[in-house]
């Protein structure tokens, strides 16, 4: 065991570059969440739609073992969109998982005992705190969505040689853009929700409400008005028209794809001011 | 990047800093240069301690003037300003769920400490504070006392070179409120950090800092060099002798002393460097003169304090 000396003295020290500083706020809430066995394993878990998908591109290219199963030698061929469409879904089903577990208590742990002014009183600014802790849900939901995609679309590329990629670049860039689209949203909804929402609980109840309870209000409107306008309420009805519509397949929502981005426009708008709005290195009082 | 030494600039400069807070102005025209080593900043309630503290962190924008800590700019160096600062704030400030030696370590990494030398010094640190055996504790079950010593030892894991400290004394019993003061004071006396000082306790200020400034809705009320004035206070004595005495008043005269006669027989005079009380109750034994009260003057800083405060102007 380490001897201390009960003494204080200055650092002269190298320091770590400036503008890196905001990852720190990034590796201990990261480190946190999988501090946790029961969500190391349930993120494990996370993986295997993707590991599936692997799996069956694999095993698509596999003639004699296609031929064992019965199954059609061109199985690829006549499932690709359909199969990279319901991989990302599958893919993006469990990031929203993970989204409700780790976010609730990203900000609400350091507001609800006013640890803020202690971050702030360092040589990082709010903009960098929020950077941060978003940064902490894009590393945790990358790998399981658009990197595990990105690497089947590769493989299924690999497979099929010749110009497969070209002909099918919207899946690779539905499945960048799109989960990356998702991420974005999913971080700063959830972010705002803990600033606000300081009972994890409460947080995670209300992150599926905005979802669910939203869906069905918006449900209600186009039932009421006979038009498709409730779905600007559908956050997860405007997510999968955006991701169908770079598929280029047919989208859900009855409204043009551009509503469905303008949902997803003013709901991370709406975040950030609710999450700028909360995060003061004080106590506002009124 | 290396951290740099101290610049030979006055601890804190303050040109007409003037702050608004809903409009309202909060702190205004303060006007201030204070090169002190550990720097006291009292005032009632209300007065804009906490706030002055708070916008020299960079926490509110100046409304008007400017500010300079440690030689930088507060609009224009605020982050590099706060890699040198070390802030205790007032009310507590944790995070629950993370052991002290965890969240230490945080707070020196987010000061811009590598990982293992900042892992190193959070045990250090905690280790001075005396909270060694508790590091591995999680903060939520710390006592008020602890919780304010943990609140130090973030503040000083990363070596500043200015010490903010916003009431440290909160809340602690008397034991726990003289380890703290010792505290402050060891870390002022190695000399290797500037102290601010924020508290409305008048004993704890004059205990630990060298300079005083004190703040009155908001403005200015007294600047005062405590250590200017407890050198004179050595030398300031009131005198009363049975009768007035003229041979004994020329005699102080000669000794060099400046003196003022009441009419009673009582007199004020300061007495000159070398001399001592010693010297005056020899003078009146050999002049066979009777001393009937004798006391040296302490303008204390209550006196100070209390002065500030009548001056309804507010001013220097």
């Amino acid at each position: 065991m380490a001897v201390y000396e009960r003494t204080w003295r200055r650092y002269s020290g190298v320091l770590t570059p400036l503008k890196g500083r905001f990852l720190v706020v990034t590796k201990y809430a990261v480190a946190d969440a999988f501090a946790s066995r029961l969500f190391t394993a349930f993120y494990a878990i996370c993986f295997l739609p993707s590991v599936i998908g692997l799996l069956f591109i694999y095993l698509s290219h596999n003639a004699a073992l296609l031929q064992q199963l019965g199954m059609p030698a061109d199985i690829m061929e006549i499932l690709t969109k359909r199969f990279f469409m319901i991989l990302f879904s599958w893919q993006a089903l469990p990031a929203f998982l993970v989204a409700v577990i780790v976010s609730p208590s990203l900000i609400s742990a350091d507001l609800a005992n006013n640890a803020l002014p202690l971050y702030l009183a360092r040589p990082i600014d709010r903009r960098e705190y929020v950077l941060g802790k978003m940064a902490v849900l894009a590393i945790l939901l990358s790998p399981m969505t658009w990197i595990m995609g990105l690497l089947i679309f590769g493989l299924q590329a690999y497979f099929e040689g010749g110009g497969w990629w070209l002909q099918n670049y919207r899946i690779g860039l539905a499945y960048l853009v799109g989960h990356l689209t998702w991420i974005v949203v999913i971080s700063m909804l959830s972010l705002a929700i803990s600033a606000w929402v300081r009972f994890k609980p409460a947080a995670r109840g209300v992150l599926f409400g905005i979802f669910f309870i939203l869906a069905a209000f918006g449900q209600a409107i186009n039932g009421v008005t006979g038009t498709s306008m409730g779905d600007i309420l559908n956050l997860g009805r405007a997510s999968a028209s955006v991701v169908l519509a770079m598929f280029g397949a047919p989208t859900p929502s009855g409204l043009p794809v551009i509503f469905n981005w303008l949902t997803l426009m003013v709901t991370t708008v709406l975040s950030v001011w609710l999450i700028n709005r909360k995060l003061r290195p004080h106590e506002v009082v009124r | 990047m290396i951290q740099t030494e101290a610049s030979s600039a006055p601890a804190i400069e303050l040109d007409g800093l003037t702050v608004e807070l809903g409009g309202r102005p909060i702190l205004v025209d303060l006007c201030a240069s204070l090169p002190g080593r550990a720097i006291g900043l009292l005032g009632p309630n209300g007065a804009g301690k906490t706030t002055l503290l708070r916008t020299l962190l960079g926490f509110f924008p100046p409304a008007s003037g400017s500010a300079e800590v440690l030689g930088f700019s507060l609009a224009r160096q605020g982050k590099e300003l706060r890699a040198h600062i070390g802030y205790m704030p007032e009310n507590d400030a944790f995070v629950a769920g993370m052991t002290a030696v965890h969240f230490v370590r945080l707070m020196a990494e987010l000061s811009g400490l590598p990982s293992e030398p900042a892992l190193e010094r959070a045990h250090e640190t905690l280790f001075y504070v005396g909270l060694g055996e508790a590091r591995y504790r999680k903060l939520g079950t710390f006592s008020t006392g602890m919780k304010q010593m943990v609140k130090l030892a973030q503040a000083l894991v990363h070596g500043p070179r200015l010490l903010m400290l916003d009431e440290p004394t909160n809340g602690l019993d008397p034991p726990a409120r003289k380890r703290m003061l010792e505290l402050v004071a060891d870390i002022r006396d190695r000399g290797e950090a500037n102290i601010l000082l924020s508290s409305h306790l008048l004993r704890d200020v004059e205990e630990l800092c060298d300079e005083v400034i004190i703040l009155k809705n908001g403005r200015i009320a007294a600047i005062c060099d405590l250590e200017a004035e407890r050198r004179a206070n050595r030398s300031f004595v009131e005198l009363e002798l049975q009768a007035p005495n003229e041979a004994f008043s020329a005699e102080l005269t000669k000794l060099g002393c400046e003196l003022a006669v009441h009419e009673s027989g009582r007199m004020k005079l300061v007495l000159p460097e070398g001399r001592n009380i010693r010297d005056l109750y020899t003078l009146a034994d050999r002049l066979d003169v009777g001393i009937r009260h004798i006391d040296l003057k302490r303008d204390s800083l209550q006196d100070i304090f209390l002065r500030a405060m009548e001056d309804d102007n507010g001013g220097v």
